[in-house]
């Protein structure tokens, strides 16, 4: 292997060395690349050799070579399809709600004239954030509960606007929008860091000159705020698309068995087939979880290519 | 110069770092004669390769051990892993310390050898699906996996076709302890018609019966003896559902992951059996059954009266039993459906805790008789098919393991004196005594302190490891449960826990036996899952009890038919 020549596109030429010549030069930092290399092997590649279990039968009795025998299962399978469009309507409509009310709530504290006022509303809203998902669902379940210690049902039947108590965690009317709610009283303050730091650097002599031009609060909101805005919230929605099917946590401590229709996602779904089974097929839901990382690793090149074109640079 | 040492040096500081990290090998847990020593470790090393590989060489393993079957009684069990759920009541909290000391102690003077018992007590509520868990990503030795745990009936007819339960019939057949046995029947049922045994039961199951609180029926002017239909017990709902009182309270409508799956709400069911069941010689699906139509019918109805407990779909035990004895009695509920015998001392207890009705004292509480509609169906409260005791097969074809696991557990469990008095009453000088001694509960309370005096010689339970002012029950084994009575003499005898076990035992019949095919064990979680929703969705009247079951035998009617199919040829 000789010498390589690049040609920049100022003219000048860069002669390269061989490959061999230009790891031995710089054999230090490939020696300390090593043991990361060697540790990503071990740690995320290797497992991955269990994607296998996929196309076999693996249960307590037999490990049997099946094909493709759970892909069709999984395809034929009304409750993983259920499971698959609510994935994606609920992170979708999930990401929407709680980005846009962040830019909202982010404009709405960087209007605010008292300083003190601010950085307590700041703290108040982000505080939620810190606290596990399984407390913020035990309490809103308490809160919304139809029992006689439901806070929010004894109050609307004392200011006698309803007579039967209101089911909102087993209705699959309700559900999905006490789902955005509690999203949004959690996810919201956190969210506005990020636009908030925008609000920050946005150039003041825009407003100047929105005031020269007579422009009043909402015009230059609307005219100044938003437009500077727009280029983050757009960042902020496609790093947050490629996350779109790693929804568990908030969805498995709220949900229930009557409200499956409209809730279950396919992290519960393969949960379910995988642990409350006394006798799993771990192939199959091998199978499920191959599915959606391919359809994960199908986001990310999409978002990658969108962020590419947006921000002139990829995410990957 | 410095810098390339430098960077050698800690890149070879962490492969090194990383290397031992992966390093730690698995430690066998168990030794034997040499000749099965040797085999056990081929074993323990092909499970920890590719699993498909393991099958192969099984059949060399197996053969190789055959001749190591006479050995057999050489093994020696050096640890034993258990898995139990919250029945062992000397928990970590409770004494389990103590138990485990004196357990080893025992089985050492018993066996001429030492044991190391391991207890894995996972949540009670989550037992089912920790122990899926541990069965199914676990290898035996790992220091996880079980060598020996508990099950319901309903578990273990979904692991016995599995493979990974050892077939214990030889072995219980030749228990010392066969001599001892006064309730044969309990494990003779448990054998399957070909006369395998995969678990070994201690007790008889139990059931359910309806208790009502004296009060509440004072104060509605109503008589227990007069509760003798369903009208009758509906109206007395009916009569305590008032100014936030509730009814009646459960841990779910129904509980159709665990059988008897009705014995929680028993007059709401009735004659309905919501599960594959036998019938006049042959296997039913009774969630298609007319009878649960009815019952349904019945729940959506108290649901909507209000007579139900809304917090009834989502409460566990826990929190159903916590609700109707807690100290604010304003939202509580009047009756509730809850085992036999000792629970009828712990929940009287437990009000007196929390103080109320405290001038009952152990009148607290009326046993419901079973109602006309439960005499005429099915003749009384259900006896559950009792939870059991498993052996988990390491595969290697070879008994002299699991052998030697029956004889130092399961064996002594029964063993009359030492170490059954350690799983029936928990540690000695911890959990009871014979000691003389003089203890009060409650001091500070003039209403509920009580003294107890105990003179040398004279067997007494203590005062509760983690509650001075309650006095120690009982461990695992349920003494007015057990098949082989103590034979040393050491009852501890409550006349409040024996007027609950008398009135059980002459008002239940035994529950049907849960049925056990390969397709069923398949589906079985979906199919309680399904069952589960459509059940809450009628009661929370969402669907009609018909709309449901066409529901239900839209989805599931051909697999349904095929079990039936499975079982009904079986038979």
């Amino acid at each position: 292997m000789g010498k390589t020549q690049k040609v920049t596109s100022t003219g000048q030429v860069i002669n390269k060395k061989p490959l061999k010549t230009r790891i031995w030069n710089n054999r230090g930092f490939y020696l300390m690349f090593l043991p990361i290399f060697i540790y990503v092997l071990i740690v995320s590649y290797w497992p991955m050799l269990g994607i296998r279990y996929s196309f076999y039968d693996y249960t307590l009795k037999k490990i049997e070579f099946v094909g493709f025998k759970h892909f069709n299962k999984m395809f034929s399978d009304a409750e993983f399809w259920r499971a698959f469009i609510n994935t994606l309507e609920l992170s979708v409509a999930k990401l929407l709600i709680t980005t846009f009310t962040a830019v909202i709530v982010s404009v709405f504290i960087n209007e605010m004239a008292n300083l003190f006022a601010k950085k307590v509303l700041q703290t108040v809203i982000y505080l939620p954030h810190f606290m596990s998902w399984t407390v913020t669902a035990a309490i809103f379940t308490l809160f919304l509960s139809t029992s006689s210690t439901g806070f929010v049902n004894e109050t609307l039947k004392n200011w006698g606007w309803i007579t039967e108590s209101i089911d909102f965690m087993h209705d699959t009317k309700l559900w999905r929008s006490v789902y955005y709610l509690v999203n949004i009283w959690k996810e919201t303050g956190w969210g506005t860091v990020i636009f908030l730091a925008t609000l920050a650097g946005i150039n003041p002599e825009l407003y100047e000159a929105a005031d020269i031009d007579g422009a009043t609060r909402l015009q230059k909101i609307w005219y100044v705020t938003v437009p500077e805005l727009a280029n983050t919230i757009i960042i902020v929605l496609i790093l947050n698309l490629a996350k779109v099917l790693n929804l568990f946590e908030s969805v498995f401590v709220m949900y229930n068995n009557r409200v499956f229709e409209v809730s279950d996602v396919i992290s519960t779904y393969i949960y379910r087939k995988t642990f409350l089974t006394a006798v799993p097929n771990y192939g199959y839901t091998t199978a499920v979880g191959l599915f959606k990382s391919l359809v994960g690793c199908f986001l990310v090149v999409i978002c990658n290519r969108a962020s590419k074109k947006i921000r002139g640079r990829g995410i990957i | 110069m410095k810098k390339k040492l430098l960077s050698i040096l800690l890149s070879t500081t962490m492969v090194v770092s990383l290397a031992a990290c992966g390093g730690a090998d698995k430690k066998s847990e168990t030794t034997a004669s040499s000749d099965t020593a040797e085999t056990s470790q081929t074993t323990e090393t092909t499970e920890t390769t590719d699993a498909a590989e393991t099958a192969e060489s099984t059949e060399e393993t197996a053969e190789a051990t055959e001749e190591t079957a006479e050995a057999a009684s050489d093994y020696k069990v050096e640890d034993l892993y258990i898995t139990v759920d919250g029945t062992l009541t000397a928990n970590v909290d409770n004494g389990q310390d103590a138990f485990v000391e004196q357990w080893e102690a025992a089985i050492a003077e018993k066996l001429g050898y030492e044991v190391k018992l391991h207890i894995n007590q996972p949540e009670h509520s989550g037992y089912k699906d920790n122990v899926a868990q541990l069965l199914t990503t676990g290898t035996p030795g790992d220091g996880q996996y079980p060598d020996a745990l508990i099950m319901s009936a309903t578990m273990l007819k979904q692991y016995q076709t599995t493979g990974i339960l050892w077939n214990m019939a030889d072995a219980y057949d030749n228990a010392e302890f066969q001599s001892r046995i006064t309730l044969p029947l309990i494990n003779e049922n448990l054998k399957l018609s070909n006369g395998e045994q995969y678990g070994f039961a201690p007790t008889y199951g139990n059931g359910c019966v309806t208790y009502v609180k004296q009060s509440w029926l004072d104060e509605a002017g109503l008589k227990a003896d007069d509760i003798k239909t369903f009208d009758d017990y509906y109206n007395m709902l009916k009569a305590f559902t008032k100014d936030g009182k509730t009814g009646v309270i459960a841990a779910g409508f129904s509980k159709l992951d665990e059988a008897p799956y009705i014995n929680y709400m028993p007059e709401f069911w009735q004659g309905a059996y919501p599960a594959i069941y036998q019938k006049d010689g042959q296997w039913v699906d009774g969630f298609q059954e007319q009878a649960t139509v009815d019952a349904l019918g019945r729940l959506a109805q108290g649901y909507a009266d209000g007579v139900i407990d809304k917090d009834t779909e989502e409460a566990s035990t826990k929190t159903a039993r916590e609700k109707w004895f807690s100290n604010d009695q304003t939202t509580s509920e009047g009756v509730f459906t809850y085992w036999a015998g000792t629970w009828l001392r712990t929940l009287t207890d437990n009000l007196d805790k929390n103080d109320v009705d405290t001038d009952l004292g152990d009148d607290r509480l009326v046993q419901l008789a079973p109602i006309k509609e439960i005499k005429d169906t099915w003749g009384g409260y259900l006896n559950r098919e009792a939870p059991v005791w498993v052996i988990t097969d390491d595969g290697d074809g070879d008994n002299s393991r699991e052998q030697a696991i029956f004889d130092v557990l399961l064996e002594t469990m029964l063993d009359g004196d030492k170490v059954q008095t350690l799983w029936t009453y928990g540690a000695e000088d911890v959990h009871w005594s014979t000691k003389a001694e003089s203890f009060t509960t409650n001091p500070d309370d003039p209403e509920k302190k009580k003294d107890y005096e105990y003179a040398d010689g004279e067997f007494h339970l203590k005062q509760s490891p983690n509650d001075p002012n309650a006095v120690w029950k009982k461990n695992l084994i349920d003494p007015v449960l057990v098949i082989a009575p103590l034979t040393n003499g050491f009852v501890d005898s409550d006349p409040l826990v024996d007027a609950g076990n008398k009135f059980f035992t002459e008002n239940c019949v035994d529950a049907p036996a849960a049925a056990s095919s390969e397709t069923l064990t398949e589906i079985e979680a979906d199919l309680a899952t399904d069952k589960t929703t459509l059940v809450n969705e009628v009661v929370a009247g969402q669907k009609t009890p018909e709309d449901a079951i066409a529901e239900y035998q839209s989805k599931w009617g051909d697999t349904i038919a095929t079990i039936l199919e499975e079982l009904n040829a079986a038979e």
